[in-house]
């Protein structure tokens, strides 16, 4: 699974933790490998190995200046390539340091987040063009928070509508970000959904159903692009939005989460809400990206508020009661003690798909679904269609992401 | 030493003291080709290592008749009843290929929504030449899998432990 995450273009960090040219470096570790991402006098930015060549010292300590970063050890410097451009030991017109040269990857700015792409550079796919990181910057906005579990247990979540009327029941009608759609009605007042799960090319689509006026269904329809891009179906004018989970190693990752609206500037309080940890992102702990309300405080579970019916499971916002539930099942989940029902397929599907993609990729080298940007131009619709109607025939437009046309939304 | 009881509780060191106990499977599935390629899958899907999976075929009635013994039979051949059929079942899984059993698929559904049966349908097909199938099974599907693949019936089978 690994090697087939290095095929798609993944986040790295948020670019807000680069801010600026010369700005310390950061710790990133990704797909299991410890890396040092740095942006250098020239703006350019670089993820490199975390640690020296020399002796091994991180280079989180490093100096970045000069157009390279410098271990403050013994003064090797590196380039945003990896290669080490400076060895001060040495005499000074020796070669040694062109034979010195960290693993590196590439680092490029899409939207809010710096991309890296760890596979083979012959295979090096174009760059991601998911809908919210290419509207302009005034629609949308990006959080990550570290969740403390397996990628996937985590990924599946959000292909799993069915959680969403008891989980998050209370944001449904408190979350500014959410509250007020006609949409939640039809939520709250059909506790038993059913599912459609269609495949697309670059993954899936699930449909969940719920009951609406007579003779029309409510439909969410959330898109999956393999491997970890979901998408929420949108509430009212709410912005819509999504996630991208991204494997730290196998017992952690990082949970990137979105909000763009495609054709309106994000108001004022829309976007302070996203910051203050409202709608689907986390409150943080200044100064880094784990949320407040974390396992080691028992997620500051209140269960005076849920018995006020504030909260359905006692954690407060929709993002910390989805991990808090996906973190409680271990670092990595025993799936064999599951027991799923039909309406898991989405899931099934997608766990089929992602193993046979897997396979067919290391036995014969077959690019997996999702690394065609094509596949990246997809949105989550909410609709209510006539009964007899099939939802992806009716919303072939609506799950397409087209620029400058509003997303389809109750 | 761990800062709460969650952080400990969803450790790896804890997660080896989770109960091991075999899984008893708890579905009685009944598993009900629609059309002739729909039986070749059953046929196949019913090597597999299920439990209690029963499989059947459902051939199209002329004028649309009654889901019946005349046209409900077991993979052998033997003709079988619907109200047996679903008899102490608890989720039904339809195979469908093509357009030619919606409306089986109809009564089916509607057999299994008045037993409160959970009802699943995979409609096997590539660019879709079973739409009324999948309409006719829309009310009553809890779940629609509509898939090029034929090993998602299989897929679907072995998480649903039958």
């Amino acid at each position: 699974m690994g090697e087939m995450f290095r095929q798609y273009w993944i986040p790295a960090l948020l670019a807000e933790e680069l801010p600026e040219n010369d700005s310390p470096p950061v710790r990133v570790k990704l797909l299991s490998e410890r890396l040092i991402a740095f942006r250098d006098s020239e703006g350019r930015y670089g993820l490199v190995d975390e640690f020296c060549a020399h002796r091994g010292a991180s280079l989180w300590f490093g100096r970045n200046e000069g157009s390279g970063l410098r271990c403050p050890y013994h003064g090797w410097k590196y380039d945003v390539t990896g290669q080490c451009v400076e060895v001060p030991s040495e005499a000074d017109n020796s070669s040694f340091c062109e034979n010195v040269k960290l693993t590196a990857y590439p680092l490029v700015k899409v939207g809010d987040i710096l991309w890296t792409h760890m596979g083979d550079p012959a295979r090096r796919p174009d760059l991601p063009e998911f809908e919210f990181a290419h509207v302009p910057p005034e629609q949308t906005y990006t959080s990550k928070r570290w969740q403390q579990c397996n990628w996937l247990q985590a990924f599946e979540g959000g292909i799993d509508s069915s959680h969403v009327t008891f989980l998050h029941s209370g944001g449904l009608k408190s979350d500014p970000l959410f509250k007020g759609a006609k949409g939640n009605e039809y939520n709250l007042n059909d506790t038993k959904p059913f599912f459609e799960v269609v495949e697309s090319e670059g993954g899936l689509f699930v449909g969940a159903r719920r009951n609406a006026e007579e003779g029309n269904y409510y439909w969410r329809i959330t898109p999956w692009v393999m491997p970890a891009f979901t998408m929420v179906p949108p509430r009212g004018d709410h912005p819509v939005h999504g996630h991208f989970w991204v494997p730290i190693d196998d017992e952690n990752c990082w949970t990137y989460s979105f909000d763009y609206h495609p054709v309106r500037p994000l108001t004022t309080a829309e976007r302070q809400a996203m910051m203050d940890g409202y709608g689907i992102h986390s409150k943080n702990i200044p100064g880094t990206y784990r949320p407040v309300a974390n396992m080691d405080n028992d997620y500051l579970i209140d269960r005076e508020a849920q018995k006020r019916g504030e909260t359905y499971s006692g954690v407060a916002g929709i993002a910390m009661q989805d991990a808090s539930l996906q973190e409680s099942m271990g670092p990595i989940v025993d799936r064999s003690k599951e027991r799923l029902v039909p309406a898991d397929s989405g899931i099934i599907k997608a766990r089929q798909r992602l193993r046979k993609a897997a396979i067919a990729l290391r036995d014969e080298g077959v690019t997996p679904p999702g690394v065609d940007t094509a596949h990246h131009r997809v949105r989550s619709a909410a609709v209510v269609l006539p009964a007899a109607e099939s939802f992806l025939d009716s919303c072939r437009d609506a799950v397409k992401a087209t620029p400058g046309v509003r997303h389809a939304s109750i | 030493m761990y800062a709460s009881e969650c952080a400990r509780a969803a450790s790896a060191e804890e997660s080896r003291y989770r109960i091991t106990v075999p899984i008893a499977p708890a579905r009685n599935a009944r598993v009900i080709a629609l059309d002739a390629r729909a039986t070749a899958v059953a046929r196949r899907l019913s090597d597999g290592p299920w439990a209690n999976a029963r499989f059947y075929t459902c051939e199209n009635a002329p004028g649309g008749g009654p889901v019946d013994a005349a046209v409900l039979h077991g993979l052998d051949g033997a003709p079988a009843m619907l109200d047996d059929l679903l008899r102490g079942t608890d989720v039904v899984v339809i195979i469908a290929t093509d357009d030619s059993g919606g409306t089986q698929a109809a009564a089916i559904g509607r057999a299994c929504g008045v037993r409160a049966i959970t009802t699943a349908g995979v409609v096997l097909g590539d660019g879709f030449e079973a739409d009324d199938a999948v309409a006719a099974l829309r009310p009553y599907a809890r779940v629609l899998l509509l898939s090029a693949d034929e090993s998602d019936a299989f897929e679907l089978l072995r998480a649903l432990r039958v």
